[in-house]
């Protein structure tokens, strides 16, 4: 069974009395440990798919599916489906999308605060050890006390991964993660993201329009017309 | 950034749920939650002040109210009835009854100097049993004061110099009493309310300065006159009943003026003659005397008791009747003066009952009238009331205020944060959870606000006189003009009661105004939320 099945997912926008349909059928299969790239034009629907298969949206129709080991996830509760975004997944955005207000360290703990809500407090030691890990890991031990502001935006986005994976998420959904970045800071955030596959085998879903960026996956679909219409893999790295 | 860096790490150490933490965080680093605390501050102090002074005045009137009437009357008006000292005995030895006093209600005509002439309510009353029922003491006037009125900074009082004079004065007006010089004896004499003769000034500072009349003198000039109505003397009027309630005549009187008084109520104030008791009885023919018994036959083997031996003789011609002083009224106080005035009442109708049952001409337990002090101000105490109910109107628009103030700063802040309710909708927040968060930084800022606003108003209210005045100076405000509100000191008191209330109000109105925005929160769409710019 693939760790995550989506079938027949339909997603129209209505402006007014207009509708855009912007995903008409888009089907895809992910096994567990895969990389997969979903390569689209800016404004084929990517983001929309992602923030999909990631819980944060409804589809349309009934007919829609997205079945994370074979449970549908529109099939939960409101309350199951923000289970499923606080453990299962994690998101990476390209705007990092990091709270101001909060430091680094702070910024990728809240993960875990919210996951864990008033059980946080026994796991605090825990916790902190784990993201102060993670940070060294993508080299910003140093910068735990900083403030979103004052680090780049290769940093930042370092430190939206790291909360991403704070939680030890299945599936780890990255939105155009290098889309804000210059081309060099870009491949270091890409390698990051290697490694990590490479330490623990982590399922990964990006999206990009950058072909050059997709290529770092094991395995490209390209998104057209609202559906997944091409597909070639290369063996695993 | 030290600093910073310092909270920052405490935080994450010491907060449970990421909605303190935020809480924490936005309220540090935004100045809106500041402008938000600041108002509930304003509205909490503002609210707080003005139900502490409103209601330390309506207080104030209440007490006012209070003074000269004890807890409890015992009333069997105009006729009146005897044997009173024998109640007064009576009620006195309960161990509820602190005191009592006799007196006299009735109705008279004041003749003033300066031809002035008012209708005026006159008690009779024997000053110093009167002072222990209803501390008449501390109302009268003119008496030498220990320090300067509070508002009299440049000492224009004339109570304080001839201490002398005053003090002679005050225990006239205690005693009810004056020399006479012409007959060598102390007279009955009378206390005026301060305002009745209309000759004396109130003054800026609070107090009474004597005023001053314009005599037209026999040579066609004029000549101004101060008026010292403690020297004077008036001329009164009274209507005198018998024993059965039937018009005997009227009776007029020149009695001099010993004193005046201030209950700090104008309408007793301007109305009320306080008299000696005896002159009162005197004049109305309620004092003790032998009289013909217009019911009596002429009875040969009458007894007869001769007032001055006690001895017993058989009488004859027309039947006579010794007819014992009688009293309207028995003032009674109770032991506990905070206690409820109905319970008193109770007790002196089952002592009067037993009174009543001794005395055969006493007016039946029944149908004598016992009232509280509560009962007499009725028509103060709903007035009262009634007030109370408009300030605490008013006051729930001053929180709809602080609601709206807290609502619309909220708002503008769930719009500035709301890619962060994004975020942390994709890292797994319920929607409640999210509305926590609003809720949460409204409980803070509304305590916050609630307790330094409690503390300011506390403070402001503690120190109202001297800021006042300091007003006065400084700016030529006067607010409280004591000539008009007619107590000279703006009530200083803090309800403890009041201020829980008021500070509970402001947490409660910060979470109301929170709760929309925070509800608003809840309901973003998270992708909407993450895309908007
Ligand atoms: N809330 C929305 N209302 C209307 N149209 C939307 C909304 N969100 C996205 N779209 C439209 O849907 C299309 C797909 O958007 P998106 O998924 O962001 O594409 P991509 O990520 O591939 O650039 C775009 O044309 C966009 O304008
Ligand atoms: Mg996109």
């Amino acid at each position: 069974m693939p760790l995550l099945e989506v079938q027949n997912l339909q997603k129209t926008y209505r402006l007014g009395r207009v509708s855009v349909p912007v995903l008409r059928g888009a089907s895809l299969s992910v096994e567990e440990g895969e990389f997969v790239a979903v390569l689209g034009a800016s404004g084929s629907g990517k983001s929309t798919l992602l923030h999909l298969i990631g819980g944060l949206d409804r589809p349309d129709r009934a007919e829609s599916v997205i079945r994370f080991q074979g449970e549908s996830i529109y099939g939960m509760s409101a309350g199951g489906l923000d289970r499923y975004r606080a453990r299962t997944v994690g998101f990476v955005f390209q705007f990092y999308h990091l709270l101001p207000e909060l430091n680094v360290l702070q910024n990728v703990m809240i993960a875990s605060m919210v996951r864990h809500g008033f059980a946080f407090s026994a796991r605090r030691t825990g916790v902190r050890a784990r993201a102060t890990g993670l940070l060294e890991a993508f080299g910003l031990g140093s910068r735990l006390r900083h403030r979103p502001a004052e680090l780049s935006g290769g940093e930042r986005q370092r430190v939206a991964i790291a909360r991403a994976l704070m939680n030890e998420p299945r599936l780890l959904l990255a939105d155009e993660p290098t889309g804000n970045l210059d081309r060099k800071t870009g491949d270091a955030i890409l390698d990051a993201l290697g490694r990590i596959r490479a330490e623990s085998r982590q399922t990964v879903i990006m999206v990009t329009h950058d072909a050059h960026v997709a290529a770092r996956a094991d395995r490209v679909v390209k998104l057209e017309d609202g559906c997944v219409v091409a597909e070639h893999s290369r063996p695993l790295v | 950034m030290l600093g910073q860096d310092l909270v920052g790490v405490s935080s994450i150490h010491s907060t449970p749920v990421y909605q303190i933490l935020l809480t924490r965080k936005y309220l540090t680093s935004k100045i809106m939650p500041l402008l938000a605390a600041i108002a509930v501050v304003l509205c909490t102090a503002m609210v707080l002040i003005t139900w502490s002074v409103m209601g330390g005045f309506l207080k104030n009137l209440v007490k006012s109210g209070r003074t000269m009437i004890g807890d409890v009357a015992i009333v069997w008006p105009n006729v009146g009835f005897a044997h009173y000292e024998d109640l007064i005995e009576m009620l006195e030895a309960d161990p509820m009854i602190e005191a009592a006093c006799p007196m006299i209600e009735s109705y008279g005509l004041a003749h003033l100097p300066g031809d002035r002439t008012e209708l005026v309510v006159i008690k009779g009353v024997d000053g110093p049993s009167f002072d222990r029922v209803t501390g008449y003491a501390e109302t009268l006037y003119w008496k030498p004061l220990t320090a300067p009125h509070p508002k009299d900074k440049q000492q224009r009082d004339w109570r304080n110099r001839s201490h002398g004079l005053w003090e002679q004065k005050y225990r006239d007006g205690l005693g009810l009493k004056e020399y006479d010089a012409n007959t060598d004896r102390q007279v009955g004499a009378a206390v005026l309310g301060i305002e009745v003769s209309g000759y004396n000034i109130r003054e800026l500072w609070g107090g009474y300065t004597p005023g001053v009349v314009v005599v037209p003198q026999t040579d066609g000039t004029t000549r101004d006159v101060q008026v010292l109505m403690f020297d004077e003397t008036i001329t009164l009027n009274l209507l005198a009943l018998d024993g059965s309630g039937r018009t005997v005549d009227t009776k007029t009187r020149k009695i001099p003026v010993a004193n005046e008084f201030q209950s700090g109520l104008y309408d007793i104030d301007k109305q009320t003659v306080i008299v000696n008791l005896d002159v009162v009885q005197d004049m109305l023919n309620m004092d003790q005397a032998e009289r013909i018994d217009p019911d009596g036959v002429d009875d040969p083997f009458r007894v007869v008791i001769d007032p001055l031996t006690g001895l017993e003789s058989l009488g004859a011609g027309p039947a006579m009747l010794i007819d014992p002083a009688r009293v309207t009224t028995v003032l009674v106080r109770g032991v506990d003066s905070e206690g409820d005035p109905r319970l008193l009442a109770e007790r002196c109708r089952e002592i009067y009952a037993k009174f009543a049952a001794k005395h055969a001409r006493v007016p039946p337990a029944e149908n004598i009238r016992i009232s509280t002090w509560e009962d007499q101000n009725r028509t103060l105490i709903s007035a009262v009331k009634k007030e109370t109910g408009l300030v605490l109107f008013i006051f729930s628009f001053i929180s709809l205020t602080a609601v709206i103030l807290v609502l619309a700063i909220f708002w503008s802040m769930v719009s500035e944060k709301t890619k962060d309710v994004g975020v942390l909708r994709s890292i797994g927040a319920s929607r409640s959870g999210v509305a926590m968060i609003w809720i949460s930084y409204g409980l803070a800022i509304g305590l916050m606000g609630s307790l330094l606003g409690g503390a300011l108003a506390y403070a402001i209210v503690l120190n109202i006189n001297p800021i006042h005045d300091w007003m006065g100076e400084a700016l030529g405000l006067t607010i409280w003009d004591p000539r008009v509100y007619y107590f000279v000191e703006i009530p200083n008191e803090v309800e403890s009661d009041k201020a829980v209330i008021v500070m509970l109000g402001g947490v409660l109105s910060s979470v109301v105004g929170a709760m929309i925005p925070a509800i608003r929160a809840a309901c973003l769409s998270p992708v909407r939320a993450l895309r908007f710019e």
